[in-house]
């Protein structure tokens, strides 16, 4: 019963890696992130009931805090490059270019 | 008794402290107001002093010792260890080197005390005392060491000083080429000292590579290798001692602060290649071979001086080839295995010849930096300090009984003739007469006569009392320093070399009193013929003469430098010259060049990946994670 | 049983809300959809006892992360012009799809392996908002207070990066 929650836990997961990687839109590739996120706290929830410990609920509670800063920080992140493109393509940014 | 102590380090860190302190003063104010020369001056003695007080402490510690085991050793640090070279900074005080010490920390101070002097007004008057302290801080480093490793610390410590002491008045391309010239000749002999090491090291280094366990082992060197590190190391003592076939840097160092001349061209660091075969004396003993080679170097060299000697006209060139040749001498008498009597005339040199240097400094300042001796003349009735100190000085140096030189050439000569080194003795005798006429050739002509130059000798003026002090002591010193080592004849003990014997290892030449008298008239009738020469000649004012055949010849050093350059620098500079041109371009520069093209051709081929996305960049993560967990995938089952 | 069709119901929201975050254009759609998600999440928390996590998954994610990103996305007012074009955004999530299955299968694969456990019954406090603080204030105090340290640090890079003014405008 435990592996089901799992198994919707890893589907999740690579439904994010899907949209990460597919994806040019900033805000859903940001969103995806979190959809990985949310993944991975299913499955430590999940575990933590296998376990009966707590530990896996403080652990998601972290993964959520660590989610909120990091959402705070990439929102301020794209309005500056709507700012500055005007754009929310991710292809935008290719300083990278070898 | 005790022989480890713990004061032996302190004199050589004393100055070299100084030399920190000076240094760092001159550095943090040049380019602001310069601070006060009486407070350089007195930082700059400090250290000379106290070293020269622990000299003594370790003279008189070393005298209450007995005979037999009169030494005294530090051992600072384990400095390296590598296999069997195991190498620590350790020092060593026997009576060799209490010897070295005293006259090194005294005529150091002295010459600390002069050049405040001499040096005043000099924008650079921080930058020198800085020099002249790091160069008594090496030389005492080089008299203390207790290993050939450490000695050798010293030995470029004051190679390193002698260079920017002589390049010192670096705004003239001369004087920077001069010092080149002395560090680049030098270093072709310390390549022979560290080749002899490495092969003294490879002989008999395992079982302790400092003197004491060498002296010990020195037996079990078969000939061969022992003439070869004999000869290695006299290539090194040749470099740094100016004698054939490395001499030519000396005269040329005379560029550098007159006090520079006196302290490390003629007094100290010069002698130190003596020292050196004096402390190797264990091994050159066993080598009759090597001892007749550095005999026959030394006697040659000290003619050729004496005759380039004869020919100068600027009063330090004198000076600097009669103190090649004189080193002529100290060679030629450790060569004849007798080392008290070599290290003897380096300590009586010490005096005369600082104190001629010093006194011709006396006069250059005088004179406002006037060498050329045929623009002088007259000038013992404007200085008569200078004159009385500088003709004692030149008594001492060509050897007038009983000034201080006779007394160690003749002890010199007398071994040579008493060994049976015949020939050795009659060159050396001739040159005894050459270092008379060439050196009242000198007095005659800057004292004696009328002045040549009015309006420079109008201006002349005594020097200051900071200046003559020094040289009324080392007169002092010139005058009696001979007595200390009084041979037997005229009823001396020959305290010098009784106190050096446990040093060295040399047997004291049994003569009949015949030989001892013939060896002493020889000297005495040179002395009188040379300074009769020179007198006649030069004695009653003469004008510079125009030199025609051999005279031009020898004035022109036989054209032994334009020799050296044509033989050496100019093919060596020429073949630089082919391979920079031919070989460089295509044998090595050919392989960096196609090895920065293989990276750029890569490093193209992989720019294709570098699209510069970064979900792409996350792309490339998750094929990566794609490929491992398909390889994952087998095992886990 | 009641629990196992909650469980596949909120599975199924959960996961057709996910593919609808990756698949819909506009990131309007997505954000809503996936707001479904994070609530079938909650719903699944909930299943699992874990009270605090689920109410916590409701008003901080659902509620507070989600409305901010809602708002910044009708903030910048987006059209349809603004958006990247992402023609072949079809092949690409397949070609996604293909590359991110291998990884979905060793996962799979690795959960299925674990050994299988019957559901218990949980204690009566289990997930409670007691039990769950004090053990976050106990064993991992010093954790708490660095995620404290970091919010303080994202706040303050929030502000200055969005905070410019008249910097290129």
């Amino acid at each position: 019963m435990i592996q089901s929650y799992l198994t919707v836990s890893v589907i999740l997961f690579c439904l994010g890696i899907v949209g990460v990687i597919s994806r040019r839109n900033v805000f859903t590739v940001f969103m995806s992130i979190e959809l990985m996120l949310n993944a991975a706290n299913l499955s430590f929830v999940a575990l933590a009931r296998l376990h009966e410990s707590m530990d896996g609920h403080v652990l998601a509670l972290m993964v959520m805090a660590v989610a909120a800063a990091e959402a705070a920080l990439a929102l301020a992140v794209v309005i500056l490059l709507h700012k500055h493109k005007g754009k929310l393509d991710t292809n935008v940014f290719s300083l990278l270019k070898g | 008794m005790e022989h480890n102590v713990t004061f032996l380090g302190y004199i050589p860190i004393l100055p070299l402290i100084g030399a920190a302190v000076l240094g760092l003063l001159h550095v943090g104010t040049c380019t602001r107001k310069p601070i006060h020369e009486k407070i350089y001056g007195v930082f700059a003695c400090i250290g000379p002093l106290l070293s020269f007080v622990l000299a003594l402490r370790v003279f008189f510690t070393l005298k209450g010792m007995p005979e037999e085991a009169r030494y005294l050793t530090q051992e600072a640090f384990t400095w390296f260890q590598v296999g069997d070279l195991n190498i620590s900074m350790g020092f060593l005080a026997d009576p060799l080197s209490s010897l070295m010490l005293l006259f090194v920390t005294l005529i150091g101070s002295l010459i600390h005390i002069y050049s405040i002097g001499y040096m005043s007004g000099d924008k650079n008057f921080g930058k020198f005392f800085a020099y002249l302290n790091l160069f008594l801080g090496s030389m005492l480093v080089l008299v203390l060491g207790d290993s050939p490793v450490v000695m050798f610390v010293g030995w470029e410590g004051v190679g390193l000083c002698s260079y920017l002491l002589i390049s010192f008045y670096c705004e003239d391309t001369d004087n920077v080429l001069a010092g080149n010239k002395a560090f680049i000749v030098n270093r072709i002999g310390d390549l022979g000292f560290v080749l002899g090491m490495g092969f003294l090291f490879w002989a008999i280094g395992a079982q302790g590579f400092d003197f004491m366990s060498l002296k010990a082992n020195a037996h079990v060197l078969a000939p061969g290798v022992a003439l070869t590190v004999c000869l290695l190391l006299f290539v090194g003592a040749t470099g740094k001692s100016a004698q054939i076939p490395l001499y030519v840097w000396l005269p040329d160092a005379m560029a550098g602060p007159t006090p520079v001349s006196a302290l490390i061209h003629a007094a100290t660091m010069v002698t130190a290649g003596v020292y050196m075969v004096a402390r190797f004396s264990f091994i050159y003993a066993h080598v009759p071979l090597a001892g007749e080679i550095v005999a026959w170097v030394g006697i040659l060299t000290a003619l050729l001086a004496a005759i380039f000697g004869m020919f100068q006209d600027d009063i330090k060139k004198v000076l600097a080839y009669s103190t090649v040749s004189q080193l002529g001498y100290m060679f030629a008498g450790v060569g004849v295995a007798a080392y008290s009597a070599g290290i003897f005339h380096v300590f009586t040199h010490a005096f005369f010849k600082a104190l001629l240097f010093l006194g011709a400094g006396a006069v250059i300042y005088a004179m406002h930096h006037e060498q050329n001796i045929w623009k002088m003349g007259g000038l013992k009735k404007k200085m008569p300090k200078t004159y009385i100190t500088m003709l004692i000085g030149a008594l001492a140096l060509a050897g007038c009984p009983p000034f201080a030189g006779f007394f160690s050439k003749d002890e010199i000569l007398f071994s040579a003739l008493a060994t049976g080194h015949y020939g050795i003795w009659i060159v050396g005798v001739l040159v005894a007469g050459m270092t008379a006429y060439y050196t009242f050739r000198m007095i005659f002509v800057v004292f004696h006569g009328e002045p040549r130059d009015q309006e420079a000798y109008d201006h002349a003026h005594e020097a200051p009392a900071v200046m003559t002090v020094p040289l009324i002591i080392l007169a002092v010193g010139a005058l009696c320093a001979g007595f200390l080592n009084l041979p037997a004849i005229f009823g001396g003990h020959q305290q010098v070399s009784h106190w050096l014997a446990p040093s060295l290892t040399e047997h004291h030449p049994h003569a009949s009193l015949f030989v001892e008298i013939i060896a002493i008239g020889a000297s005495v009738l040179a002395f009188v013929i040379g300074i009769r020469a020179a007198y006649k000649r030069f004695g009653a004012g003469a004008e510079e003469p125009q030199f025609q055949g051999f005279a031009k010849f020898a004035y022109h050093k036989f054209y032994v430098d334009e020799l050296y350059d044509a033989v050496f620098v100019q093919p060596y500079k020429r073949i630089g010259d082919a391979i920079r041109k031919t070989i460089e371009p295509s044998v090595t520069d050919g392989p960096v060049t196609l090895a920065a093209k293989v990276y750029m051709i890569a490093g193209a081929a992989f720019k294709v990946f570098q699209v510069g996305y970064v979900r792409v960049y996350a792309l490339y993560m998750i094929i990566g994670l794609s490929v491992m967990s398909l390889l994952l995938s087998q095992s886990l089952n | 049983m009641f629990a196992d069709g909650l469980f596949i119901l909120f599975t199924v929201f959960a996961v057709v809300g996910a593919a609808g975050l990756v698949l819909f254009k506009h990131p309007m759609n997505g954000a809503m959809s996936f707001v479904v998600t994070l609530i079938a999440l909650a719903g699944l928390y909930a299943l699992l006892n874990a009270k605090l996590i689920f109410a916590i998954q409701l008003i901080v994610y659902a509620g507070a992360i989600m409305s901010l990103i809602i708002f910044i996305i009708m903030f910048l007012n987006i059209q349809e012009e603004d958006l990247p074009a992402e023609e072949g955004r079809f092949k690409y999530l397949i070609g996604g799809v293909i590359v991110v299955a291998p990884v979905g299968m060793l996962l799979t694969k690795a959960v299925n392996s674990l050994p299988g456990s019957e559901a218990t019954i949980a204690g009566a406090g289990f997930g409670g908002v007691k039990e769950v603080g004090v053990k976050l204030f106990t064993e991992w105090l010093l954790p708490f207070e660095i995620v404290s340290i970091l919010l303080l640090v994202s706040l303050v890079g929030a502000v200055v990066l969005a905070g410019k003014r008249g910097t290129n405008k």
